[in-house]
């Protein structure tokens, strides 16, 4: 298995949002910036190009949600491998937090 | 009142889309707003009423009802697209909200992944243009002549002009330091050079000709065998070959009557010779005892 790269910020709200459960590109930007308490913002051609590379990925994939016509909206979703990624990148960090804290 | 419009020409070499971005955000602070942008001219309507803050995005959109739900969800609005890919977005500017919400890409691996489609573009065109340049340049040292000349410094110029940008693009924490090269200017560059360099290649004489008798009874002299017109200074070049069995004379004569280039032999066979003319009409000339042969061709 080939090594994983430390993922970027965006990618890793994105996923952590999605780990909450479904949802839509906007309300990903709102609860990234409620989480981090304004640190972390994604932007809308940054969270296109995230999303579009994590499917690619295999680690989300796109769903619509219930309703009729304006009602039903473009949402995503995290897959197991999505969550695999997800959970080894917070491995990384907690590593690399616990190596902190020992210094 | 009818809608008052405007169009300006200005284009904008692609790695200084920042300073396009600046100047739609100080002409929507103007009233005028965009309606539709273009890499030679963009298109305004006059509207004090609103005020737009600005951002362009770079590259194939491969789903585009996702692209622009994306971004209206964000309260942008898509204006249009260029042919080359080049995607024009606003949105209402609100002086109470962050900076930060007029970005589109907000990390640097985005930001790097839009100019990257750009720079991947760009290095392919600079190397083709550098390819042309290095194929003039050899054409130069082997045979110099003004057409060479001129078409190797274009291409050379516009490939590093190219390859410059790629560079700077490539690296966008040299923001300040953006090279402000104006795209009408590069591709203006570009086609008076290929027509320049068309132009004096074509304005060149070209041709071929031959002349051979085994057996002749008397001396010939042939004093205007063949002809050829020279339109400017440069160096052109005569390819010779003739073989005769009493020594034979070929000459290159001015409509002075002067001779820029003479050759007496029995066997004889040169490639590539130089010879310096000036504007005017020049004649081949040839005198032989016995039978003979010339090739000959002038470039």
């Amino acid at each position: 298995m080939k090594k994983s790269e430390p993922m970027s910020e965006s990618y890793f709200y994105i996923l952590l949002c999605l780990a909450k459960g479904d949802n839509h590109g906007y309300g990903i930007m709102q609860m990234t910036k409620e989480l981090s308490g304004g640190d972390v913002v994604i932007g809308s051609g940054t969270m296109y190009g995230a999303a579009g590379n994590m499917m690619k990925k295999g680690w989300i994939r796109e769903t619509m949600s219930e309703g009729a016509g304006l009602e039903r909206k473009r949402m995503y979703q995290l897959t197991e491998e999505g969550r695999a990624a997800l959970r080894a990148e917070i491995a990384r960090l907690r590593r690399m937090l616990e190596n902190a804290e020992e210094v | 009142m009818a809608a008052e419009y405007r169009t300006s020409f200005k284009a904008y070499a692609a790695w200084n889309y920042q300073g396009e971005i600046d100047d739609l955000n100080r002409a929507s602070e103007q009233g005028w707003q965009l309606v539709k942008g273009g890499c030679f001219h963009s298109r305004f309507v006059k509207n004090p009423g609103v005020r737009y803050r600005y951002q362009l995005d770079y590259g194939k959109i491969g789903d585009m009802p996702r692209y622009l739900e994306t971004f209206r969800e964000q309260g942008w609005e898509y204006v249009n697209s260029t042919w080359n890919g080049w995607h024009y977005l606003r949105k209402l500017y609100d002086p109470s909200l962050p900076e930060e919400e007029y970005e589109i890409f907000t990390d640097r691996e985005s930001l790097r992944e839009m100019n990257g489609r750009w720079v991947r573009l760009a290095l392919a065109l600079g190397i083709i243009l550098l390819a042309f340049a290095v194929f003039y340049l050899i054409q130069l040292i082997r045979t110099p002549q003004l057409s060479a000349l001129v078409r190797v410094l274009i291409f050379g110029i516009e490939s590093a002009v190219l390859l410059r940008g790629a560079a700077v693009m490539r690296n966008p924490d040299s923001g300040r330091r953006r090279a402000k090269t104006n795209l009408a200017v590069f591709i203006t560059v570009i086609l008076i050079g290929l027509v320049a360099g068309c132009v004096l290649q074509l304005a060149r004489p070209g041709f071929q000709t031959n002349q051979q008798a085994s057996e002749i009874d008397e001396p010939i002299v042939d004093n205007r065998w063949a002809d050829f017109q020279v339109y400017y200074l440069d160096l052109y070049y005569l390819d010779l070959e003739m073989e005769s069995r009493d020594p034979m004379t070929f000459a290159v004569v001015n409509d002075a009557g002067e001779t820029v280039y003479s050759v007496t032999d029995t066997d004889f066979s040169e490639e590539d010779i130089a010879l310096r003319l000036s504007r005017g009409h020049y004649r081949f000339s040839m005198s032989c005892e016995s039978g003979y042969r010339v090739d000959c061709s002038i470039r």
